[in-house]
């Protein structure tokens, strides 16, 4: 057997995978974003009509802007976190696999019971956090009737979900060349000098990959929590996000054509800010001291 | 006189390994000490525990007199260049080179003066603007030593600076860092495993084994006069012969202890022994014969056209006063 043959053979099941989860949906979506479609009676032609209909839908602009509210607020702080989370655990000492193993957990559990948990976390009456917060002389937030409150329990609970981006900024940071840093503590240069002349410019190229991939998930990451915690609300509409928007269109109300250009507005969108992402950082770099 | 770099008892472990065992090592203020030995001899934690990038086990490391064995690195004035010269990718030769001046917080015209400074000195003034893919090898081993130099440090730690260039720039790189340590006359430890880069760079060397000094001296000592077996058989390319008491009363040498004889002092068509040729080795100005004898194998080095044809009997003598003689201990005999 040659090698592109085995290699396509190997590569198979993957493809099969992608052709038949991704790539057909994707089209199927593109398709019926041009019907009117609910599941019962035959599909009709609706040309950009649902487009139209969004253009003036209040709900689908407000979650718009509720999506990209989460995005702006949850990206840099997940990357943050990740960031900073690695910083702190890419050096070997005792329980230093335990903390790193923890620091990914949240991650591998699933949506439905993180969200459960969560549940209870914000709970008004007995979640320990609001009883932590009253015990700490603070006002405990009203999680699930205020809706910049909720909004923000919802970015506090993507916080806990960045284990895939910790694992490669920490595989980044450790792949480092530890006599760079050696030669800096020769030099006398200050830790805050080192982490911006050193570690942040050579992680640059890892960050700017885990900022596009976390905006393309963060449109996408919150609909479990926004569902099952918050429904949507408080009201009006406070965590209704383009994932539940298209979520409540075609499985509530069986606009699956509605839904369809819904999910391709969001798609759009998510390109959109990538693509700016990268006009603007693609020219980021360190100026010469000569 | 004060000692530039003073290791006095220095000793490190890992756990149960001990890598220094008591080293005392003593560069002369100005002096360029070359530090030589195999792989694993400790060389290079040596180094490491000098800059303070590993703290001693026990012991003391002065600098220009002063105890630093608990001062960190930044407040040793020492500089190092690492093997794999330590270059941040991502910065131009310029900044590579000012890197420590700017950590220090000097202003921006005496940065830019010291960096151009020190990169005249070592030939790299057009390439300043450069990052460390756009140069070759040997230009890399300049901005890292240009980075050294910059710092005007106490000391210079020098970790196997060449071994990443091939074997003409090594020369040659190797005959300018002499020069520079002529010119700049600041001390300088230099650490090695080749021993042709030891014997024509330093003032004196220091070959270590296991984490200790072995024998100091000039090159023209450790050569001529090896203190112990290990140093015998480590110094000199190819290796020293070895020919245990009996096998050396057949040359008529005195059979006390072991005998070690320099394959130029083996002499091919001299004297009452024979031997056959299993091995010749041509290599331009001299050649390398090996010649089964006595019961053991004996390296000859001999002029090209001298050269015997292998599994020719050839006869072979040994001065008396050209061999060197090792008790059982190892220790040099006389």
């Amino acid at each position: 057997m040659n090698e592109r043959r085995a290699l396509t053979l190997m590569l198979a099941p993957y493809l099969l995978g992608l052709a038949l989860l991704v790539f057909a949906p994707a089209v199927i979506t593109f398709g019926l974003a041009l019907f009117h479609y609910d599941l019962i009676t035959s599909p009709r032609w609706a040309g950009s009509a649902n487009f139209r209909e969004l253009w003036g839908d209040d709900l689908f602009r407000r979650s718009i802007r509720n999506s990209l509210m989460f995005v702006v607020a949850a990206v840099p702080l997940r990357l943050l976190g990740a960031l900073l989370l690695a910083l702190l655990l890419h050096r070997q000492f005792r329980g230093a696999s335990t903390y790193r193993a923890v620091t990914y957990m949240p991650t591998v559990i699933p949506d439905v019971a993180f969200a459960l948990l969560m549940l209870w976390v914000f709970n008004p009456l007995y979640g320990p956090l609001n009883l932590l917060l009253d015990a700490g002389g603070f006002t405990p937030p009203q999680w699930f009737t205020d809706p910049s409150d909720a909004r923000w329990a919802v970015v506090w609970m993507s916080l806990f979900q960045i284990g895939e981006g910790f694992v490669i900024a920490l595989a980044v940071r450790q792949s480092l060349p530890a006599d760079l840093y050696e030669l800096a503590d020769i030099a006398g240069a200050p830790a805050w000098y080192v982490f911006g002349r050193v570690t942040l410019p050579l992680m640059a190229p890892a960050l700017l990959l885990l900022l596009f991939r976390d905006t393309i998930y963060s449109f996408q990451a919150n609909f479990v929590p926004a569902l099952l915690i918050f429904d949507g609300g408080p009201p009006p509409f406070a965590t209704t996000y383009l994932p539940l928007f298209v979520y409540t269109n075609a499985f509530e109300y069986l606009r699956y054509g509605y839904a369809a250009a819904a999910t391709l507005v969001m798609f759009g969108i998510t390109a959109l800010i990538v693509f700016a992402q990268w006009r603007i950082l693609r020219r980021w770099r360190l100026p010469s001291t000569a | 006189m004060v000692s530039g770099l003073e290791l006095a008892g220095v000793r490190k472990t890992y756990g149960d390994v001990e890598v220094l065992r008591g080293l005392d090592l003593d560069a002369e203020d100005g002096e360029l000490l070359v530090v030589l030995g195999p792989s694993g001899s400790g060389k290079t934690t040596m180094l490491r525990v000098a800059a303070g990038l590993e703290e001693a086990t026990g012991g003391t490391v002065r600098i220009a007199g002063d105890d630093v064995t608990r001062v960190p690195p930044a407040r040793r004035n020492v500089a190092m260049v690492f093997q794999s010269y330590a270059l941040f990718p991502h910065l131009d030769a310029a900044a590579n080179i000012g890197f420590g001046l700017w950590a220090r917080g000097m202003s921006r015209k005496e940065v830019q003066e010291r960096v151009r400074e020190a990169a005249e000195l070592v030939g790299i003034g057009e390439l300043l603007h450069r990052r460390p893919h756009e140069l070759s090898g040997g230009e890399r081993q300049s901005v890292a030593l240009a980075r050294a130099l910059a710092r005007d440090p106490e000391v210079f730690l020098l970790d196997e600076p060449l071994s990443n260039l091939d074997a003409q720039l090594r020369t040659k790189t190797r005959a300018e860092l002499k020069a520079l340590h002529a010119d700049l006359g600041r001390t300088m430890v230099y650490v090695t495993h080749d021993q042709a880069e030891a014997l024509t760079l330093g003032n004196r060397i220091a070959v270590l084994e296991r984490g200790v000094v072995a024998q100091v001296g000039t090159p023209d000592e450790i050569y001529q006069r090896p203190a112990d077996r290990f140093v015998a058989s480590f110094v000199g390319s190819p290796s020293i012969n070895f020919l245990p008491s009996e096998a050396a009363a057949t040359f008529g040498l005195a059979a006390d202890g072991e005998v070690g004889v320099r394959p130029e002092h083996v002499r091919l068509g001299e004297g009452e022994v024979e031997g056959e040729v299993a091995v010749v080795e041509p290599a331009g100005p001299e050649g390398l014969v090996h010649v089964d004898a006595v019961g053991t194998r004996l390296v000859a080095r001999v002029q090209p056209e001298e050269l015997p044809a292998v599994g020719q009997r050839v006869r072979l003598a040994i001065r008396p006063n050209d061999v060197h003689r090792f008790g059982a201990d190892g220790k040099r005999l006389g």
